[in-house]
Parts: structure tokens; C-alpha cells; sequence
């Protein structure tokens, strides 16, 4: 009986002294949190209109605009969905989407497979800080360059032919032939983008300890053992990043296609190495003809669609527990 | 046996010698495909080091000559081919836009972004982690889709052909990336100082100015570079917006230059002092801050 009210006071005033001794570490903290709270309209609040306005609001239009038949001015008709038929219908289109699908899959797993080969190699190459950034500078140029680089390479009195004269070979092929642009355009972006993707990798492999290699090394195991059981499960992550950064970035590919291997004349270039960007763009700001607004939005739509399944998917299938290390 | 040797050397991997092959026991696989890959990545260093000075060096030699021998060097250090390109193709004018545009957009861009980040990146709850995945968003909007409605907006008030929409796009547009750039680069920030300097009586908006600004400089560098490249590089949001020759940016006047010579013949001399104008500003950067510039593309790739 005598013991529980001291037991209580002790309790209450312990808890009571631990109580305001929270409540002023709170009182602290939330100090400066609710004064940094007060910030959100001051610091949030221009980057957020500067990106609803200039960025969200336009990507909204441009679902509004699909659905309608528009020349630019003048009335808007609404259509429904009719422009998106209408574009699967075109042939040009359904080249341009095919051209598309090229880029995205056949030069995507090329440049993966040669990085990743760089990679490997890079990895405890001699001089590898030297190699590293010369194979990256191509990110940073504008792909304009190449394009017109192209041009002069396989011109019919340029470097390539030039190179192949002394091995016999007087009758080159015509490199710059309508039929021949998409091809060379491909193996292009693989030479010009590959180092980009190789120096993401290498960011991934060089987490690696050495001594796994060298566990590796005293366990007897292959070069492809420790590729399969090492250097993939532990990069998987960077993998999946760089496969999403490169389906954002391939479905975008304009400027290098809309000046390869020179201007076609008409200012725009042939059908042959339409992407759907250059496709979006010629049917909508194109003087030949009258300007189709709706049917342009709809392939770009097409295009958001495209990369929006893809990173789904692609989120899905790399999905895979994260290997602490 | 060799793998005695190297026990040490795996229990301290420190004492090695970087870039060295690694210890005695991986000095095995020297393999002939592993040598030829080796041998293969030079070609590849040499061919991209070969191919930038050959532009370099066609740009001082004439038409002519070029397409007579295309490795040659050039006789005499000639800057015909740039005034021309200067003059003629006006890269004067288009360079000057280009290099306002980038400066004044990516400065603001920057600024922009930076104290959105910083809020985002520092106050964690429900309302601020959708605001961040609001603008993640945006990084999976390729520039096409928000073309024509652009335009379209953009020519009611008055915004198209003028340099002042164009900024306004362009930081509007690099919004997404420079967000979800610094937001990781303030997160990575550690927070006592601004504690400490909280409890010495600063306000959150001091703290921000004179605690997290000074540290973050590094990250803010890095962003600012980013937007400078990638601004001056864009091309497809430039072409649509800008109409009149004298407010082209440089890559739109270099399109305008390639089309032109379908019409009065190829001038290979004065296109390659054009690419050579475009290259050379990123190629200066790159040496200035490359390693900063790697790290900043890679930065977050793990996550």
C-alpha cells in the first residue's frame, strides 16, 4: 500500500519528465519541419507550374487533339477514335511503327550485348578510365552530327569506298540508296549509342568486390560460370534500368534519320527511314501537304502507349529480389 | 601452389595496385577471345579519337580538295570554311541564339528545380512521395507527344518563333529529370548541419540558402551541366517552335544548312566547320568535368 503511490509518482513523474522531454524534441523538430512544410508553395510550387503548364497540360492536349480531325486552324471535328484507325491504316505509318519496333528491339539487344561484352572486357582492362571516357563522349553530341557524317562516310567518292578501293573493290555498292538508309541508321545508333549504355554497366559492374572474381577463381570456375552466376545476378538492376532508359530514349530518334546521308530534296527524308517521331512530325508541320493534326497526336500517342507497355513489362519481368552486397 | 599467394591479397584488396590484373590467381584466364576483346575496344578508342580530329581537320580544308582525297590534312590552318558557315549559313546568329538559350535555360531550369527538390527530398510523406512520382512521370514522355499542342498553345500567345517561348519550353520540359536528379542528390546530403544550423535560430529558408545551397554545389553543377548538353544538343522542339532564320538555334540552322545544298551543290567544307561549331563547346566540357558528367547519368541507375 505505501509502496504503490511512490510507485506511481515515480512512474508518473519519470514518464512525465520523458514525456516533456519528447514533447520538446518534438516541439524542436517540428519547428523546423513545419516551417520547411510552410515552403511548399515558395519552393514547389514554380517547378510545378512550369512543368503542369508547359509539359502535363500539351501531353493532356495531345490526347484531346487524337481524337479529333484538325488542320491547325479552323474548326476541330471529333472524330473518336477513328484517327487512330485511320494511322494503322497508312502505310507509311505501319513503316514507320515497323522502323520503330527495329530500333527499339534489334539495335536495343545489339547494344546490350556489345556493352555488356565492354563490360567484361573493361572491367580490369589496363587503361580502362581512358577507354571509358572515349567510347562515352558520343552521348554527347547531337545525333545531327552523325547523320551528316553518314552522308560524307558512304558518299559515293567518301571514306568508306575510298578505304574499300585498295582491296579491289571498284564497284561499291550504292550505300545511300532509299532501300539502304534504315539499315546503316541502325548500325549507326549501335556504334554511337553503345558507349553510353556500356559506361551505365560499368557503373554497375565495378560494384562488384574483387574478391568474388577471385572466389570465383579459386572455385575453378569457368569465365561463363562466373558470368552466369556472378557478374548477371548482381548487375540484374542496372539491367533493367538501362533497358528502360533505352526504350524511352529509342522510340524518341529523330534528328539522325531526318538528315542522314544528306537532304532526300523535299526536305524531309524518304519513307523508307521514317520513324514514327519523324512520321509525327512530317504529317504534322510538313508544307506538302495539308497539315493532319489529329492523325500526327494519334502516332505519338501510339508511341506514349508503346513505352508505357514496355516499362510496365519490362518492371515485371527484371523484377527479381535485389542481391544485397 | 599460387593460391597460397593470394589469400593475403584477397583479406586486403586495398594494397593492390589499382588498374593492375588482379592477383596471381586470375592471371589464368588471359584467354585468347579475352585478348581480342582488348585488342577490339582500341580499335574502337582509336577509330572514335581518329574520326573527331578527322572532322576537325576537314573543317580547314575546301570542297574540293575533301572530296579529292578524304584523308587529307589540311595545307594551311584556313578558316574559310567557318567564316563562310559564319556568314553564309548564319551560324553566327544561330550560335549566339543556341548559346543564350542554353545559358539562360538551364540557369533558370536549375533554379528553378533545385529548391523543389530540396523540398521534396527533405519533407517524406504521402502528399510529397505523390508529387515526386508526378514528375517522374514526365521522364517517360518522349518530346513528340507534347509537340503539336505545344505549338498549338504556344501560337495563341504569340510564343512561337520567339526566343523567349523556347526557353520557357525547355525548362518547363527538363523539369522531370533536374527534379528527380537533385531530389536524390539532397537526400544523399547529411541532415545535421542544417540541424544544427536550425537550432542556432536560422530559418528553413535561411538553412536552404546558406547550409544546403554551399553544400550541394557539387549536385547542382552537375545538374546545370546536364541541362546546358542537353539543351544545346535539342533539336525536334527547336525546329517545330522556330520559323524565321534569324531565331534558329544552331542545330535547326545546320538542318537548314544541309538542305540548302541539295539546291546550290554540296559545301562539305562549311558543313564541317558547322559540326565542328556544334561539337566543340560539349567536347570542352567533357574534358572540363567529364568524370562529374559520368557520375551524374549514372547516378540512381541502381534504383
Amino acid at each position: 500500500m505505501t509502496l504503490t503511490p511512490t510507485k506511481d509518482q515515480t512512474g508518473v513523474s519519470a514518464r512525465s519528465s520523458r514525456s516533456t522531454s519528447r514533447k520538446l524534441n518534438r516541439a524542436e523538430g517540428s519547428s523546423i519541419e513545419r516551417q520547411r512544410r510552410k515552403l511548399l508553395i515558395p519552393f514547389v510550387g514554380p517547378a510545378f507550374l512550369f512543368y503542369t503548364l508547359l509539359f502535363v497540360l500539351p501531353a493532356a492536349g495531345a490526347m484531346w487533339i487524337s481524337l479529333h480531325r484538325w488542320s491547325g486552324a479552323g474548326p476541330m471535328k471529333f472524330v473518336g477514335l477513328d484517327n487512330y484507325f485511320l494511322v494503322f491504316r497508312d502505310e507509311l505509318f505501319l513503316k514507320a511503327f515497323g522502323n520503330t519496333l527495329l530500333l527499339l528491339f534489334v539495335v536495343g539487344i545489339a547494344i546490350f550485348v556489345i556493352a555488356f561484352g565492354l563490360c567484361l572486357i573493361l572491367r580490369d582492362m589496363v587503361g580502362k578510365k581512358i577507354a571509358r571516357s572515349v567510347i562515352f563522349f558520343p552521348h554527347l553530341i547531337n545525333a545531327l552530327v552523325f547523320g551528316v557524317l553518314a552522308g560524307f562516310i558512304f558518299n559515293p567518292g567518301g571514306l568508306v569506298n575510298t578505304l574499300l578501293k585498295p582491296f579491289g573493290v571498284t564497284d561499291p555498292p550504292k550505300w545511300l540508296a532509299q532501300d539502304n538508309l534504315f539499315p546503316l541508321i541502325m548500325v549507326t545508333l549501335i556504334c554511337t549509342t553503345t558507349g553510353y549504355f556500356t559506361t551505365i554497366l560499368m557503373a554497375g559492374v565495378d560494384r562488384i568486390p574483387p574478391y568474388y572474381y577471385e572466389d570465383c577463381a579459386l572455385a575453378g570456375a569457368t569465365p561463363f560460370q562466373r558470368l552466369r552466376y556472378v557478374v548477371l545476378p548482381l548487375t540484374w538492376d542496372v539491367f533493367g534500368t538501362c533497358a528502360v532508359l533505352w526504350t524511352i530514349s529509342s522510340i524518341k530518334i529523330f534528328e539522325v534519320v531526318w538528315v542522314f546521308g544528306g537532304s532526300s530534296g523535299a526536305g524531309i527524308p524518304p519513307t523508307q527511314s521514317w520513324t514514327t517521331a519523324v512520321y509525327t512530325y512530317v504529317t504534322a508541320f510538313s508544307a506538302q501537304s495539308t497539315p493532319a493534326y489529329g492523325a500526327a497526336t494519334a502516332s505519338a500517342i501510339i508511341s506514349l502507349a508503346l513505352i508505357s507497355v514496355l516499362v510496365v513489362i519490362l518492371r515485371r519481368a527484371m523484377r527479381r529480389d535485389a542481391v544485397e552486397f | 601452389m599460387s593460391e597460397d599467394l593470394d589469400i593475403p591479397v584477397a583479406i586486403a584488396p586495398k594494397r593492390r595496385p589499382r588498374n593492375r590484373p588482379a592477383s596471381p590467381a586470375m592471371r589464368g584466364e588471359r584467354s585468347f577471345l579475352r585478348s581480342t576483346g582488348v585488342g577490339l575496344l582500341w580499335i574502337i578508342v582509336a577509330v572514335s579519337i581518329i574520326m573527331l580530329g578527322w572532322m576537325v581537320m576537314q573543317a580547314f580544308r575546301d570542297t574540293r580538295s575533301i572530296l579529292g582525297d578524304p584523308w587529307g590534312l589540311p595545307e594551311t590552318i584556313d578558316f574559310g570554311n567557318f567564316v563562310r558557315a559564319w556568314t553564309v549559313g548564319d551560324f553566327a546568329q544561330a550560335t549566339w541564339n543556341s548559346a543564350v538559350t542554353t545559358i539562360v535555360s538551364s540557369v533558370l531550369t536549375v533554379a528553378i528545380a533545385a529548391p523543389c527538390a530540396y523540398y521534396l527530398g527533405r519533407v517524406e510523406n504521402r502528399f510529397t512521395r505523390s508529387i515526386s512520382l508526378y514528375f517522374i512521370l514526365g521522364l517517360g514522355i518522349p518530346a513528340q507527344v507534347i509537340l503539336i499542342p505545344l505549338f498549338v498553345m504556344l501560337n495563341q500567345v504569340y510564343l512561337t518563333d520567339s526566343l523567349l517561348g523556347l526557353n520557357l519550353v525547355y525548362i518547363g520540359v527538363s523539369m522531370p529529370f533536374t527534379v528527380f536528379l537533385l531530389t536524390a542528390f539532397f537526400r544523399s546530403l547529411p541532415l545535421e548541419m542544417e540541424e544544427a544550423a536550425a537550432l542556432d535560430g536560422t530559418t528553413a529558408v535561411g538553412t536552404f540558402f546558406r547550409i544546403t545551397l554551399p553544400l550541394a554545389k557539387g549536385g547542382i553543377l552537375t545538374a546545370f551541366v546536364l541541362q546546358v548538353i542537353s539543351h544545346w544538343n535539342e533539336t525536334l522542339l527547336s525546329l517545330t517552335l522556330m520559323q524565321s532564320t534569324e531565331k534558329y538555334t544552331l542545330p535547326v540552322a545546320l538542318i537548314s544548312f544541309v538542305q540548302q545544298q541539295t539546291y546550290s551543290g554540296a559545301d562539305w567544307g562549311g558543313l564541317f566547320a558547322g559540326l565542328v561549331i556544334v561539337v566543340m563547346p560539349m567536347l570542352v566540357i567533357y574534358i572540363w568535368l567529364g568524370r562529374r558528367l559520368t557520375e551524374g547519368l549514372t547516378l540512381g541507375m541502381g534504383k
